[in-house]
């Protein structure tokens, strides 16, 4: 009986002792998710922040080149390379750009094994296409003028709004920024199809940049744009922009991969952008535009025909004006012969009978002559919004500051259909009522619920869809559900920051998300391994940063060190950084990473800034607001190199580097002597001969940390020794262009130490499916792909947002 | 963001105690002594200005109201205070909040102000477990003592006992820990935990 007893007894604390270890277990793990979910959460604000601040420096880009065009003269030596620089903005006629444009007598050779296209394009030769790129090849320079060609005489003939209906029970699918990310395009269409007479797309812009395979995504979008010009529907995007295009990395990679006809082609894109609709509108209910609205949008405006423009002209040296004196430059039209509806447009019923109408609008519209139309259309392809976001800050403040008689041949209304367009392209929404200038992107605004209810009501709209900021969850509602972001370009930071996501719009207009993550990079990787590697990368931007600011950091941190004894304690150290950089970071929680070590309590700030240090140049003989002045100007400087650079050598002689940098101290107020200038050739390894590459200079400019250097080299060793790591045939390609570098090269590799690219803890396993999640997905769904068809493509989770 | 998801409430039999699952216990299931009702508003708070700071700077990381009024969701408290160090169950949570139903969870918010004292209560709670007692607890499903417990197993009771965890938090947990065999080395299972 006893023995029966103490059984039962053992049983039972057997049991009890399971259920505390368990609990224990569950508590530790608790920890570890929340832990882990912090990190996620700073990381994503480290990135959000860092591509703020980087479009700090593309403001420094665009006043550098505004400061280039007031300040140079005729005689000045500098004429040259400034002339180099703008020699672009040649201006011919119809006649010579369509044989400049000519591919008649470019030959395919025999041994090319890609694509061979002839038109019209027909929906197999699309597919075709996107098996070729899948497949990693490249169309033919030939081929590639060609298609441009015939998409750039659609898009003349296009409305400024696109508009689309929902009939006969069609689903349209709608995607967001891409930013040159094929296997995105790629996911998308393998998810939901290719398009097609029965599955409508709109994509919404920000095709380029950033991503390496930015060509690739064009050619098959204006593929399918002439093969289905009644159901592909393509908006611009702010990055559908030549000036952009030269920072963010569409110019290189045009360049790269065509090294011959590159300078062709990126001047027939340039008129093909400038010709891209604005809008997009479904059923007269949803808005599809890349940035947003302002407070004045008018979409009347927009679909009118636009007139040309004519800034007022340089008058005394000392006013800022962006327009000096070269006429030629100065002339940026845009004319777009659209539809000229001043009314909203009553329904139509098929998608035929409204293609022809337009075609028969655009006829009965012409008011000019066809001298003056052609005229007008030549002087288009000037146009550059981003270039014109800063000028329009000027203008604007010139028009009202004073009262010159140039001044007049400046209409207003030319001046607010600019600012329609830099709207549409650049704002971003706010939570705040009202409507701000968006003085972080430099064009645009932010605009605020209000705004949002009112042009809703004013318009008949019932839901704005945009783009342009990236999301975690690849989508995010703002305004009251009346506003939605759409993003499709996943890990768009670094692998694993973020999914992106696409919709499905049918004749309810409730929109169906599918998000979904191309984790080729990521497979075989957990959630904590994705969440560390990003947290890496966020990281290394951010000692950029601090980097940069390391005179006003010093500073900041003396004058609370009154003492001088080298230390500072930790409260005062986040405070003081933020006080320097103005990014809103939680920097008390970041700093185990970003400190190394503390006595006390206290850090030692020189030993701090020790380890934060450059590559090289030395910096024995440069001082170090030197560097560090260069350091936040490398991506100016490494943009004008690589227009200087005409030929796309890679190389740029010594005189034209001498020049750019005189100019750039002349600009900043601050002396680069010629000592300097000679210092940074010669400790950037140069080959001697008068010549300078590019690459390897701004390789120069890149940071090491010390002592994560050493830490992440003995923790591979451990692994190495431990267990047997994977084998990776690839280096993840980290695609960030948030971090102020020269990742602009698709090749280029991160000089950090192996440790970047491998983990923690080494995984066997396949990748385990992310878990839906968005708050409002309670009935979610996980796909696996069929691993036969898609080694690239994984998991995608299908969405049903409640009613 | 992964929603918490907050297991309905259990009847917690007594508080995990460490090192003390071989003495005997006194009777078969006692009784949970009456826990006296927690107020907040009476506790100290003994952290530093500059440990408010740093826990404020955690909190904000958090707050995912639109305008970012500094405010949770009671939901999110638990992850708040286990970022922060501490590791409550989940019951602890509970109580903290004020043993809210379970609607109130991603409905009601609490501010900073309000955050504190629980943070404080919390961590003065003495069973915070260490590295020791988590492989203890590890070893009660090593039935060979070879310092391996059955990945299948582990995932069952994790789901089934205790304060039960969901299929995601499982696969989470155990991403790249089982060998070919199924078997978890726990001692460096713990590492990977702890070392989070």
């Amino acid at each position: 009986m006893v023995i029966y007893w103490c059984e039962i007894l053992n049983h039972f604390f057997f049991l009890n002792r399971q259920d505390l270890a368990a609990v224990l277990i569950q508590r530790w793990y608790r920890q570890y998710a929340a832990r882990m979910e912090m990190r996620r959460r700073y990381t994503w604000n480290i990135f959000q922040s860092m591509e703020y601040a980087d479009l700090q420096d593309q403001i420094k880009l665009y006043n550098f080149l505004g400061y280039l065009m007031d300040n140079f003269t005729p005689s000045s030596s500098e004429r040259n390379l400034i002339s180099h620089i703008f020699r672009e903005n040649e201006v011919c006629r119809d006649a010579e750009w369509e044989r400049y444009f000519s591919y008649t007598n470019i030959d395919v050779p025999d041994i090319y094994s890609g694509p061979r296209l002839t038109f019209p394009l027909d929906m197999d030769q699309a597919a075709d296409l996107v098996e070729a790129f899948k497949n990693k090849q490249q169309l033919h320079s030939r081929y590639v003028l060609q298609l441009l060609l015939e998409t750039w005489k659609l898009l003349r003939v296009l409305p400024n709004i696109n508009r689309v209906s929902t009939c006969h029970s069609k689903e349209i699918t709608i995607c967001g920024d891409l930013h040159g990310q094929l296997e995105d395009l790629l996911l998308i269409f393998y998810k939901n199809g290719m398009p097609s007479l029965e599955k409508p797309y709109v994509f919404n812009g920000d095709y380029v940049d950033r991503g390496k395979d930015s060509m690739e995504i064009l050619l098959i979008l204006f593929a399918f744009l002439l093969v289905f010009p009644g159901n592909v529907y393509l908006n611009r995007g702010n990055h559908e922009d030549h000036i952009i295009n030269l920072r963010y990395g569409f110019t290189k990679e045009v360049l790269n991969k065509y090294k011959l006809h590159g300078k062709r082609i990126l001047k027939l894109l340039q008129k093909i952008f400038s010709w891209l609709p604005l809008v997009t509108v479904i059923d007269q209910r949803v808005l599809i535009v890349h940035g947003g609205i302002s407070d004045t949008t008018d979409l009347a405006l927009i679909a009118r025909y636009v007139s040309s423009l004519r800034p007022p002209k340089k008058k005394t040296p000392s006013r800022t004006n962006v327009y000096a004196d070269s006429e030629r430059y100065v002339e940026m039209v845009i004319c777009k012969n659209r539809r000229g509806s001043l009314t909203f447009p009553k329904p139509f019923d098929a998608r035929e009978s409204f293609q022809r109408r337009s075609l028969q609008d655009f006829s009965s519209t012409v008011a000019r002559t066809l001298e003056e139309e052609f005229e007008v259309r030549r002087r288009q392809a000037e146009f550059s919004l981003s270039s014109f976001s800063k000028s329009h800050r000027i203008l604007s403040s010139a028009l009202s500051s004073d009262s010159e008689p140039e001044s007049s041949e400046f209409t207003d209304t030319g001046n607010d259909e600019w600012k329609q367009i830099l709207d549409l392209l650049w704002s971003d929404p706010m939570s705040h009522n009202g409507c701000i200038p968006n003085e972080v992107r430099g064009g645009g605004c932010y605009w605020g619920p209000d705004v949002t209810e009112d042009f809703l009501n004013r318009h008949s709209l019932q839901l704005i869809i945009r783009s342009h900021e990236c999301k975690q969850d690849g989508y995010e509602f703002c305004h009251n559900r009346k506003v939605l972001t759409l993003f499709s370009a996943s890990n768009y930071y670094e692998v694993g920051s973020n999914r992106g996501a696409f919709i499905r719009l049918g004749p309810d207009l409730v929109p169906y998300f599918v998000q979904y993550q191309a984790t080729r990079m990521t497979r075989g990787l957990s959630f904590p391994q994705n969440v560390k590697r990003t947290e890496h990368t966020a990281l290394k931007i951010l000692r950029e940063q601090l980097f940069v600011h390391k005179s006003d950091l010093l500073s900041a941190f003396q004058e609370i060190d009154k003492e001088n004894m080298g230390l500072i304690c930790l409260n005062d150290w986040a405070s003081a950084i933020e006080r320097v950089l103005h990014l809103d970071l939680p920097w008390r929680v970041l700093h185990p990473q970003l400190v190394s070590s503390t006595t006390d309590g206290k850090l030692d700030y020189h030993g701090w800034f020790r380890d934060l240090a450059l590559k090289k140049p030395s910096s024995e003989h440069i001082e170090q607001t030197m560097l560090e002045t260069l350091y936040r100007h490398r991506s100016t400087l490494e943009t004008i190199f690589r227009i200087v650079d005409t030929n796309n050598s890679g190389l740029i002689t010594f005189e034209d580097f001498r020049q750019t940098l005189k100019l750039l101290s002349a600009y900043l107020k601050m002396e680069i002597s010629d000592e300097v200038i000679n210092e940074l050739v010669i400790s950037t390894d140069t080959n001697n001969d008068g010549s300078i590459d590019i690459d390897e200079f701004m390789e120069a400019f890149r940071l090491v940390d010390k002592s994560r250097l050493k830490r992440g080299k003995s923790l591979l060793k451990l692994m190495q020794d431990n267990q047997s790591l994977p084998q990776e045939t690839e280096t993840p390609q980290t695609v960030y262009s948030t971090a102020p570098q020269t990742s602009q090269c698709p090749a280029s590799q991160p000089a950090d130490p192996p440790a970047s690219n491998t983990t923690d803890s080494a995984c066997s396993q396949t990748a385990n499916p992310p878990a839906s999640q968005t708050a409002d997905s309670p009935g979610s769904l996980t796909e696996d792909c069929p691993a036969s068809q898609t080694e690239d493509l994984c998991h995608i989770s299908v969405v049903v947002p409640p009613q | 963001m992964a929603p918490k998801k907050i297991e309905p409430k259990k009847p917690e039999p007594k508080r995990p105690e460490p090192k003390k699952e071989e003495a005997p216990a006194p009777a078969p299931v006692p009784e949970t002594p009456k826990e006296p009702e927690l107020d907040l508003k009476s506790i100290l708070l003994e952290f530093t200005a500059d440990q408010i700071e740093e826990f404020k700077d955690a909190f904000t990381l958090f707050d995912e109201t639109p305008t970012g009024e500094m405010k949770i969701s009671y939901a999110q408290c638990g992850d708040v205070l286990r970022a922060l160090g501490h590791n409550p169950t989940n019951a602890d949570v509970l109580t903290v909040l004020g043993k809210p139903k379970a609607e109130d969870m991603n409905t009601k918010y609490l501010d900073f102000e309000t955050f504190l004292p629980m943070l404080q209560h919390i961590s003065r709670a003495k069973n915070q477990g260490t590295f020791e007692d988590f492989v203890e607890g590890l070893r009660v499903f090593d039935k060979e003592g070879n310092g391996t417990v059955m990945g299948a197993e582990l995932r069952h009771v994790l789901a089934t006992l205790g304060e039960k965890m969901t299929e995601d938090e499982v696969d989470r947990l155990m991403a790249g820990q089982e060998d070919a065999n199924g078997c978890i080395n726990y001692t460096s299972f713990i590492k990977h935990i702890l070392s989070g």
